[in-house]
């Protein structure tokens, strides 16, 4: 009689086997574990900036000798520098900026390493509307807009125009070209989809009675119309509901949209925001199709060189401004020098307030009343990669934009995709992943407290899921945590009372910023500094 | 003994898997599209292990002896499964006709095994237990292989060293038997040499493995290979047959030594013949230096400025002597100088004038090479030429990819150039197409260099024909911001290439 093989005996055979297989996986990683990738957490100056609202530089003794100058500009992100580039084009050179970082531009700053420049935020301008006057008088200036073809359409320089393959989403397994989901999808689906840009259509085309159009960029030359300024006081969302709208990969989609634009789901932006995403931009070029953009490695740090170097002498960089006071036919302007840990005071006729308005109450003396009205800033994290080799997945090259349609990720974007070089060697890609699950201050905090390492986990983890593999052509990961990265045109915003309010001056401080038209883009924050710069210059005429 | 048994019951059915998993794995890399692979390979593996169980009634006796046979063979022909595959990649017409015969060979030998092996225990145990602990023991044993498989041998070993391993397991549970029943086994020496042999051939395999592999890629080409090098932009890869040296970017023909006369003359003298003034040349691509060696038939030309991507390639083809007679050593020439750069960027910065530029860049088949030809390299280009300047641009089949040829054409006339297209036959390529973009008017040449075997006043006057089939359907201008280029070359060429 053979031996019989126990129960037990069969399960500790198994039970063996299968260990020896995984614990000769574990050491053998353990053996060749990997280098871990080198991470590097860089940011907006939050230490200085709680400092700053905690009131603790304000021992710090004040050099004797005050600055003087017409207009100070506090803050040199797009708002600041455009304000500074309105002024001197005007004919008023007297001005200094003060920004808190050691380098300017805002959400629009930018980084470099010996392969590419990239972004650090924004990263792209759609083609500017025929409304949009300023932007088409930059564009010109820089020769982004390079004349006019004999129809009177603009000619825009193609090297700055985002190249081609510009999109690609990975949905069920595997990528396909352009945003807009189209693998997988149900008949339902695809009629709903065209309907809805069916409407997008005729709401471009759309005017009220005042005869302005439905949604301008920037939006406060849209039309105020009562049939198209309702449609603030509902969430994106509820219009889909009301208008029979159900079919999952547009809400995806859609959704994408407002993440990416305004940090905020369709639930918390109103409809009026979410439709302007769309039917706001009219941009036509006589060598580019509509809803093209222009872009540049460094992304919007390309526009904010060009303005730098346009205010040059005149930009005082980490300067944290600690106290504004309004005085007769004036303001004191107090400011923290961080490089050399010394305090100065500017004595000017004019302030234009160019920070999101969040730090107005900190800084600006007797100003804490009028904080009822601030709006919502969506936290979001941005980290910058080098990968020596994205694999190749399937038939759809590698675009600019990547998107995986399960990640709660907005993707990456790959920085040296306008390079015209035949070199195929490592690529540095900017993530983008705005916390918006969550209320804005519980994801604020989650934000600042993960570790770099937590972080790089799951970035890492993200890109997988798209790229198997990715992992071990990770060089470098850098992250930027934006505590307070962009307002959101939340239900109510844009065409209710807050906004109105934070267009007011306080005494001969004028404000700019992109947080006064409900949505952080170039054009409206290039508009706002315009708007504020023109405001000071009016006052300089008339006293 | 029983449990030395049921053990080769979990190691067989392990290699058994294991094999099956390669050939998918192997398929998906090849061919694409794993889904389709892996369903198609585990239904003909597992209808064929149903083959091999229903022959396994037709063996009567001899039983140890044809389990012991099967098993040498499985070894032999499982263990090189993955090696076979990549090897006879490029060799067979049909490579599915090949995957599914040996997936279906190595199915139905392990569809033989398991009801031999139960034949062989009948006597040793119970029915019950016998179907209970053969088919645990397989069925543990297919799951050691799904873990295996990618956790530790796919990264570790790669398939071609795990086939030849999981190869040498078979042969190993071969030579175990035989020692197991070696009272009842007849021709015991020679069984033994044989799983020897077998084994040694397996053995061989493992080691020499990675020349193998490379030796897999030098079967793609008909010609020995004399030089292959990777350079941080390409693979370069030469091969001679003694009569005829060709040179392989990326696995692309880039010259024939017996006709690329045909191909640098037209691209060359049909445009440089007709220059008035001619004194400084700019030639982009090309690093080869055939068209400097051409150019170099003009003594009006002062200078030559080549610009060329690639060290390596513009190097070889300086020095070594085998390469630089084909060109006539015109690379070392005093007349040029070689800058190493990328050709768009280079231009940007560009602050010389050029009377003439010659274009050779590869084929647009991809997005980077495409911007090479798009409108704003052409204005780009244009500035750095003098005011009665002129292109060449080699620019595709217009047989095999016309609407590409055009569009190469239309692009060069929309950044401002006056265009005439013309096309060559060289034999190795096909019908060759080019255009001349000029800033002023053109009147082709009345005198051409002495000594040319090709071109002359009658056959380029041929050149500017094109017959029905070479004429565009669309018009499109090639633009950074929307690639046409590539989307027509892809498609015309993809089209050729299913077709063949």
């Amino acid at each position: 009689m053979p031996k019989r093989i126990d129960r037990s005996t069969f399960l500790k055979g198994a039970i063996g086997c299968a260990a020896a297989v995984v614990s000769a996986e574990i050491s053998y990683r353990w053996l060749r574990q990997p280098e871990p990738i080198p991470g590097q957490l860089r940011g907006p100056s939050v230490a200085l900036g709680h400092r700053l609202r905690d009131g603790e530089l304000a021992d710090i003794p004040v050099e004797s000798e005050p600055l003087r100058s017409t207009v100070v500009i506090v803050g040199g992100g797009i708002a600041g520098l455009s304000a500074a580039w309105w002024l001197d084009k005007q004919g008023c050179s007297d001005y200094v900026l003060l920004e808190l970082e050691d380098e300017v531009g805002g959400n629009s700053c930018s980084g470099a390493n010996s392969i590419s420049k990239y972004p650090w935020g924004a990263h792209y301008v759609p083609l500017a509307n025929s409304e949009s006057r300023y932007v088409h008088m930059l564009f010109e200036e820089l020769r982004i807009i390079q004349g006019h073809n004999s129809s009177g359409l603009p000619v825009y320089n193609e090297l700055y125009l985002c190249h081609e393959p510009q999109e690609r989403l990975f949905k069920d397994g595997a990528f396909q070209e352009g945003m807009v989901p189209r693998r997988g999808l149900q008949g339902e689906d695809k009629k709903q989809i065209a309907r809805f840009f069916e409407i997008i259509k005729s709401f471009r085309q759309a005017t009220g009675a005042d005869g302005k159009p439905a949604f301008a960029i920037p939006l406060d030359l849209s039309s105020g119309d009562e049939q198209w300024i309702q449609l603030d006081n509902l969430s994106f969302s509820q219009w889909l509901q009301d208008n029979k709208f159900d079919a999952k990969p547009l809400f995806w989609y859609l959704n994408y949209c407002c993440r990416d634009d305004y940090g905020s789901t369709i639930e918390r932006v109103s409809a009026w925001a979410g439709l302007h995403y769309f039917a706001g931009r009219r941009g036509v070029a006589a060598n580019a199709e509509l809803n093209s953009v222009v872009t540049w490695p460094e992304g919007n740090g390309f526009l904010v060189e060009k303005l730098k170097e346009q205010a040059n002498g005149r930009v005082i960089a980490s300067a944290a401004v600690t106290k504004i006071e309004t005085v007769d036919g004036g303001a004191v302007i107090t400011y923290f020098d961080s490089k050399t840990n010394r305090q100065h005071v500017v004595n000017s006729k004019y302030v234009i307030f160019a920070t999101p308005r969040f730090l107005a109450p900190h800084i600006i003396a007797g100003y804490s009343a009028e904080a009822a009205h601030h709006p919502c800033y969506a936290p979001w994290m941005v980290a910058n990669i080098i990968i020596k080799h994205i694999p190749a997945s399937g038939t759809v090259s590698l675009c600019w934009d990547n998107v995986s349609y399960t990640s709660k990720s907005l993707g990456y974007v790959v920085a040296n995709h306008q390079d015209i070089t035949t070199r195929e060697g490592e690529k540095v890609v900017t993530y983008y992943y705005p916390l918006s699950d969550e209320d804005p201050v519980a994801a604020r905090r989650r934000l600042l407290s993960m570790s770099g390492h937590k972080w790089s986990e799951f970035i890492v983890e993200d890109l997988t899921s798209m790229h198997p593999g990715i992992d071990s052509e990770i060089l470098s990961i850098e992250f930027c945590p934006w505590g307070h990265g962009m307002v959101s045109p939340t239900v109510g915003f844009i065409w209710g009372q807050g906004r109105s309010s934070m267009k007011k001056n306080y005494g001969n401080i004028f404000f700019a910023n992109s947080d006064m038209s409900g949505m952080s883009n170039f054009e409206e924050a290039q508009y706002q500094g315009i708007t504020a710069a023109s405001n000071v210059l009016e006052q300089l005429t008339t006293t | 003994m029983t449990y030395a048994l049921l053990i080769t019951a979990f190691v067989i059915s392990t290699c058994g898997l294991v094999y099956e998993l390669i050939a998918g794995t192997v398929a998906s890399y090849l061919l694409g599209d794993s889904v389709t692979q892996f369903s198609t390979v585990i239904g003909v593996y597992l209808f064929s292990m149903g083959i091999g169980s229903f022959l396994s009634k037709y063996i009567k006796k001899n039983l140890v002896l044809t389990f012991i046979r099967v098993e040498l063979l499985v070894g032999a022909v499982g263990g090189s499964s993955a090696a076979l595959l990549f090897l006879l990649f490029n060799q067979v017409e049909s490579f599915r006709v090949l995957l599914y015969c040996i997936v279906a060979v190595i199915g139905i030998l392990i569809g033989l095994e398991i009801p031999l092996l139960m034949r062989i225990l009948k006597e040793r145990l119970d029915f019950t237990e016998l179907v209970s602990k053969v088919f645990t023991f397989d069925y543990v044993g297919a799951l050691i292989a799904s873990l295996l498989f990618p956790l530790v041998l796919v990264p570790h070993l790669g398939l071609v060293r795990s086939s030849f391993l999981f190869g040498l397991l078979n042969t190993m549970v071969a030579v175990w038997t035989i020692r197991l029943f070696k009272s009842e086994l007849p021709w015991l020496s020679l069984l033994y040499s044989f799983a020897i042999a077998v084994a040694g051939v397996l053995v061989c395999g493992f080691v020499f493995s990675e020349q193998l592999t490379s030796w897999a890629e030098s079967t793609a080409y008909p010609d020995p290979i004399i030089l292959s090098t990777s350079t941080p932009y390409q693979r370069i890869l030469i091969t001679n047959s003694g009569k005829d040296i060709r040179l392989f970017l990326n696995g692309n023909l880039q010259f024939s030594s017996r006709d690329e006369y045909r191909y640098h003359e037209a691209l060359v003298h049909p445009v440089t013949a007709a220059m008035h003034s001619l004194h400084n040349v700019l030639v982009l691509g090309g690093g080869d230096g055939m068209a400097v060696r051409e150019l170099l038939k003009y003594p009006s030309i002062k200078s030559i400025v080549l610009v060329d991507l690639d060290r390596k390639m513009t190097n070889m083809f300086k020095e070594q002597a085998l390469l630089s007679r084909l060109n006539n050593r015109s690379l070392s020439a005093s007349r040029v100088s070689i800058i190493t750069d990328d050709a768009f960027v280079w231009l940007r910065r560009c602050t010389q004038r050029f009377d003439l530029a010659i274009v050779d860049f590869p084929d647009p088949s991809n997005f980077s090479l495409g911007k090479l030809y798009s409108q704003t390299f052409y204005k780009t280009l244009k500035t750095v030429l003098n005011r009665d300047g002129a292109v060449v641009v080699q620019s595709t089949s217009p047989y095999y990819a016309k609407n590409s040829y055009w569009c190469v054409v239309d692009t060069l006339k929309s950044a401002g150039f006056q265009t005439l297209p013309y096309h060559a036959y060289v034999p190795s390529f096909g019908d060759w197409g080019y255009v001349i973009g000029t800033l002023s008017t053109f009147t082709p040449a009345s005198q051409y260099p002495p000594g040319l075997r090709y071109v002359n006043s009658a056959t380029f006057a041929q050149m500017l024909t094109f017959a029905p089939d070479m004429l565009p359907t669309t018009h499109v201008v090639n633009r950074l911001n929307n690639q046409a280029l590539v989307h027509l070359f892809e498609s015309e060429w993809g089209e050729y290439a299913e077709a063949h």
